[in-house]
């Protein structure tokens, strides 16, 4: 038993529209690996059956469950180091000095997927921060699945040992049966919610960094620059924004300007642009 | 003295996966599709033992032709250069990754012991005084393979003692 | 550049194969060895010390742990970088193999690239070179 073309060409559209993953013609055996437990969890004879249901009448909970159960998670852990050296180097020592009144810093992990990111930065501000001082860190997603599964903090084996240093897994995570889960020191400090980058944004204290990384690579110029708007708004006057490698503010977003930070670069609001309403006319 | 044992059959299944992520499929193309299917038939199985806070064995049994596919994988050669050495290391170090994970999920106080490989059907080799607590079967590339956890009864008798 | 040297300790042959797989890809010469005391003997031999070992816990002679406490106290090893490659994944074991004096701990099973993270992590491995 196969996935025929349009039970794949369904459960790839599912995919790209509410999780803008795409899965590649060829895949067909492995999404039918995955949803055949999904299938009958909901007590389904087999994943056709399941898919002609779902088609026929359409279930939120059911989409949910698909979306879960094909967006596995290849985020790394302090994912391509640069950006959290030039933390460490850069950005925090001279936080230090601004922040010194409020002797605090917010952050915000944007597309926070499963949250390595948001833990990762909770690791490097833990460590890097002067006693005395606190953080806040906010991560949110598109998907209802992965805002929980980012709160409970477990990861496999398998997601522990990509690129986490072994004295920070014993130092910042602790066994929960199969898994590692993140301490609750950690955890404390770290919330996530669900967000639409490219709606409008609910309120929210202002950030002094952000980190957006590989996720404007999925829009369209419009809505790179509607994203890149919204931000704006969210962003202290002096914070920065951190990109994923391919991505630019350049020739979307003219209010940003690219500014180097350690071995890597940032962004940050050019003095003199309509701060908090960077609108083009 | 009793220990709640709770490596559960979506904990056995989360390792698999983990293990075929790793060697037998890097490139998600070929999963274990699983069919929940306990009786399915085997050719070779390796086992390893596990001793202490608690007593049982951890059963890897596929047909030879899945053997040899794993070995070619895990190897990184072709199916007809997998030589009968190769096979049985390849089904030793399956048993003992994912014994050495189910170890680590029991209490303190467990050893493993080394694998063993047997060239025949899992079903020629049932161990003793033993139930099965959870188990994973499925066709890979078009062949069976299962992984699956006994429990030790005398263990069991213990337990319903204390 | 001087020619990078990796010993790889396991009393798997099909681990052993993989772990030189890995290495000799990312431009190291790798020797081979079966155990602890195998691997003891053979660096008795070197005139080179090899830049990195990754060792396996659980081996007949000679165990992981014991190979990195005989490493650490011999200073003709000292630049060594010990990596623990081993399915002993309690939280207890890890702090072990650490405060034993391995620098890095991957836990088995493993992903190629996980691994050339950790390499990465260690300097070993140049971050982000392609070739």
């Amino acid at each position: 038993m196969t996935l025929s073309q349009t039970e794949f060409a369904f459960v790839s559209t599912l995919v790209r529209k509410e999780a803008s993953i795409v899965l590649a013609p060829g895949k067909e055996y492995l999404v039918e690996a995955r949803l055949i437990p999904v299938a009958r969890a909901v007590g389904a004879a087999n994943v056709n059956e399941f898919l002609a249901e779902l088609q026929r009448r359409p279930n939120p909970a059911h989409q949910r469950k698909i979306i879960d159960a094909l967006t596995t998670n290849e985020t790394s852990w302090f994912r391509d180091r640069e950006p959290f050296a030039a933390l460490t180097d850069v950005i925090l020592p001279e936080l230090v000095k601004s922040r010194s009144a409020a002797r605090k810093v917010r952050f915000w992990s944007g597309a926070s997927s499963s949250g390595q990111e948001a833990y990762s930065l909770a690791i490097t501000l833990s460590e890097a921060l002067p006693p005395g001082w606190s953080y806040e860190i906010v991560g949110t997603d598109i998907s209802t699945e992965m805002v929980k599964r980012a709160e409970t903090a477990e990861y496999s084996q398998v997601e522990v040992n990509r690129g986490l240093p072994a004295s920070q897994l014993v130092q910042y995570f602790e066994r929960a049966g199969a898994h590692w889960r993140v301490t609750p020191q950690l955890r404390k400090n770290v919330s996530f919610k669900l967000m639409n980058l490219t709606a409008p944004l609910p309120a929210m204290q202002p950030f002094d960094v952000v980190f957006m990384r590989n996720v404007l690579i999925y829009f369209d110029v419009a809505t790179k620059r509607t994203v890149l708007q919204n931000v704006a708004k969210l962003l202290r006057p002096d914070g920065w924004l951190f990109l994923g490698a391919a991505e630019t503010t350049i020739g979307i977003d003219d209010n940003y300007e690219r500014v180097a930070a350690g071995r890597t670069s940032a962004y940050r609001v050019r003095t003199g642009a309509p701060a908090g309403a960077a609108r083009r006319g | 003295m009793s220990v709640e044992v709770e490596v559960n059959e979506n904990d056995l299944a989360e390792m698999v996966e983990q293990v075929w992520e790793s060697y037998l499929d890097p490139e998600g193309i070929n999963p274990l599709i699983p069919t929940y299917d306990e009786n399915q038939p085997s050719e070779v199985h390796s086992s390893v033992s596990i001793t202490g806070s608690w007593t049982g064995h951890i059963v890897y049994a596929s047909s030879t032709e899945a053997a040899r596919r794993a070995a070619a994988a895990f190897l990184a050669m072709e199916a007809e250069e997998v030589s009968q050495e190769d096979l049985t290391d390849v089904l030793g170090e399956l048993a003992n990754i994912v014994g050495g994970n189910v170890k680590a999920m029991l209490p303190p106080g467990a050893f493993l012991s080394l694998p063993q490989v047997v060239l025949a059907p899992e079903s020629s080799a049932r161990f003793p005084n033993t139930t099965r607590i959870s188990g994973v079967y499925g066709i890979w590339d078009g062949e069976p393979v299962s992984i699956s956890m006994w429990h030790s009864s005398s263990d069991n008798n213990q337990e319903e003692g204390a | 550049m001087t020619q990078m040297r990796a010993m790889v300790i396991d009393d798997s042959r099909a681990m052993r194969m993989i772990l030189k797989r890995i290495v000799t890809k990312l431009n190291f010469d790798a020797v081979e060895a079966g155990d602890g005391q195998e691997a003891l003997n053979l660096l008795a031999d070197m005139t080179e010390v090899p830049d990195l070992a990754l060792i396996d816990w659980n081996m007949p002679n000679m165990n992981g742990l014991e190979f990195v406490t005989n490493v650490r106290a011999d200073p003709r090893l000292r630049e060594m970088t010990l990596v623990m490659v081993t399915t002993e994944s309690e939280q207890s074991q890890i702090v072990r193999a650490l405060a034993a004096g391995a620098h890095e701990y991957v836990i088995k099973p493993f992903t190629e690239g996980a691994m050339i993270e950790k390499l990465a992590l260690l300097g070993l491995v140049p971050t982000g070179a392609n070739s």
